[in-house]
């Protein structure tokens, strides 16, 4: 297999704040790696340099070999983002949104079939402000997908839906795999990651502190659960637990 | 599945500019009350021109009224103004806090793009502004048509062109769509204030009359009134009018923020 996504040795700070303190990973073709870490371990940071949204002081991303700064145009073509907080066109109906995100790429999806696939078939006339929240995630989820991209990533990919939406989510991410997408899946929803990813890596307080498969991960650590191996891992990462006195 | 796309591709296709634009205008007709300012005020300036005694000529002029010499620039300016430096900033501010421009950041279309967007259907709304209060006021009120009419076009895109990059620098420097609304009402009504929006400048202290002068408002009345008199444009207008347009735009460049 080859990288899809590589980074290596990223820095990142805020005023005083560390956000990133050396963080590498790589990302092979077609590889389901799961981010996870407590609030403000910098797991958004990370995915918004790798997005190309914010610069970082040192290190390097690229994805498929594109730099995200310098080949901007290029690696959004292949690059899909669903944002963890993002709004849309406030009074635009759904169908006319997807029609749009359509518009930006050369090779995308049909987003009528798209709109069916994720549950909003019936809602193409609703505007975004009258969607509930789950059928605004889901039309987020749809809008990353439209391009038909290469690389996807997902931050809080299922939250503020109901439990037969989060399973239809989770096939539609399999068939994904199976199309040889790459996806890193940002996630707080432990079942999620362990049915989904390949990999995990676990960031604490800005640092890599496991890269490993679930069970893996699971395993090392000698607990019973993925939740409990993040938990342990996250605590030592972070300085709080026993390991780091 | 289809192959692909190459990764040296050169961007969004033309589609997404179409597309945006035709976004902004349903933006616009959903919600129309931002034209209430933009489309309605200027008509009902005209109509209170129109009814109080307007159309008596003023002398020395040649037959003008003071709904030709001040009726229909104020009007006129209202339009300009009011879409360039409340409407349009009040739209980015709102895409930027709600993460809009952020969520079209990680597409190939960037952010600027969407600007660009607003700024077309901005300009098509002070086009409709423009027309309707010139055809309601030549209709009604026999308002007349100025005498040298491509000075009155090239003042009228001069005063768009300085209003909307005075447009832009109020979207940069606010941080919430509601900060955007209030510090464009206070560069309008004090632009509008030293420039004539509110009676003859003449009554405003000298100084106050002299830099209203030179900021968009008031230069913009002062070139639209000499075209309607077929005299030169004063030099300090059109001076006004290019310097802010060079110094906001300079300024909301640097100080713009997508996210």
């Amino acid at each position: 297999m080859s990288a899809t996504l590589e980074i290596r040795d990223l820095y990142k700070r805020y005023g005083r704040t560390s956000a990133l303190k050396g963080v590498s990973l790589t990302i092979e073709v077609g590889e389901v790696v799961g981010l996870i870490g407590r609030n403000g371990a910098g797991k958004t940071t990370m995915v918004e340099i790798a997005a190309g949204l914010h610069r970082a002081d040192r290190g390097t991303v690229r994805i498929l070999g594109l730099d995200p700064q310098r080949d901007r145009a290029a690696l959004r073509q292949v690059l899909g983002v669903q944002l963890q907080e993002s709004q849309l066109h406030s009074s635009l109906r759904v169908g006319e949104l997807a029609r749009l995100f359509r518009s930006f790429y050369r090779n995308g999806r049909d987003p009528d079939a798209l709109l069916e696939r994720l549950g909003l078939h019936d809602q193409r006339r609703t505007v975004f402000d009258h969607l509930s929240g789950g059928q605004q995630q889901r039309l987020s989820i749809a809008l990353a997908l439209v391009g038909r991209p290469r690389v996807i990533v997902l931050d809080e990919l299922t939250t503020g839906l109901d439990p037969e939406a989060r399973r239809e989510v989770w096939t539609l991410v399999e068939d994904l795999r199976q199309e040889g997408v790459t996806v890193l899946l940002i996630s707080h929803a432990m079942d999620e990651v362990e049915r989904l990813c390949d990999r995990v890596v676990v960031l604490a307080a800005g640092r890599v502190v496991a890269d490993d498969t679930p069970a893996g991960l699971v395993r090392t650590t000698g607990v019973p659960t993925l939740e409990d191996a993040f938990l342990q891992l996250t605590v030592a990462g972070t300085g709080l637990g026993p390991e780091a006195s | 599945m289809s192959a692909p796309p190459a990764v040296n591709d050169p961007g969004p296709p033309a589609a997404a500019w179409s597309g945006l634009v035709l976004a902004e205008v349903r933006m616009v007709y959903r919600d129309p009350s931002g034209l209430v300012v933009p489309l309605a005020v200027p008509l009902l300036l005209l109509v209170m021109f129109g009814l109080s005694g307007a159309g008596t000529q003023v002398p020395g002029t040649g037959g003008l009224t003071v709904l030709d010499l001040y009726g229909a620039p104020i009007a006129l300016m209202v339009v300009l103004s009011s879409i360039g430096v409340i409407n349009m900033p009040s739209f980015l501010a709102t895409y930027r806090r709600t993460g809009v421009l952020k969520r079209l950041s990680v597409t190939p279309v960037h952010p600027s793009m969407v600007l660009l967007a607003q700024v077309v259907v901005s300009l098509a709304q002070t086009m409709l502004g423009v027309a309707l209060a010139l055809v309601i006021g030549r209709l009604a009120f026999g308002l007349a048509v100025p005498r040298d009419l491509p000075t009155a076009i090239g003042v009228l895109i001069l005063a768009t062109a300085a209003l909307f990059a005075l447009g832009l620098l109020v979207a940069a420097v606010s941080p919430t769509p509601g900060s955007s609304v209030a510090v464009g009402m206070v560069v309008f009504f004090g632009i509008g204030a030293a420039g004539g929006l509110f009676g003859p400048t003449d009554v405003l202290p000298d100084a106050v009359a002299r830099v209203g002068e030179i900021l968009p408002f008031g230069a913009g009345i002062q070139g639209l009134q000499a075209a309607w008199l077929d005299e030169p444009v004063p030099v300090r207008s059109v001076t006004g009018l290019l310097v802010t347009t060079l110094l906001t735009s300079v300024l909301s460049a640097r100080l713009f923020r997508w996210t």
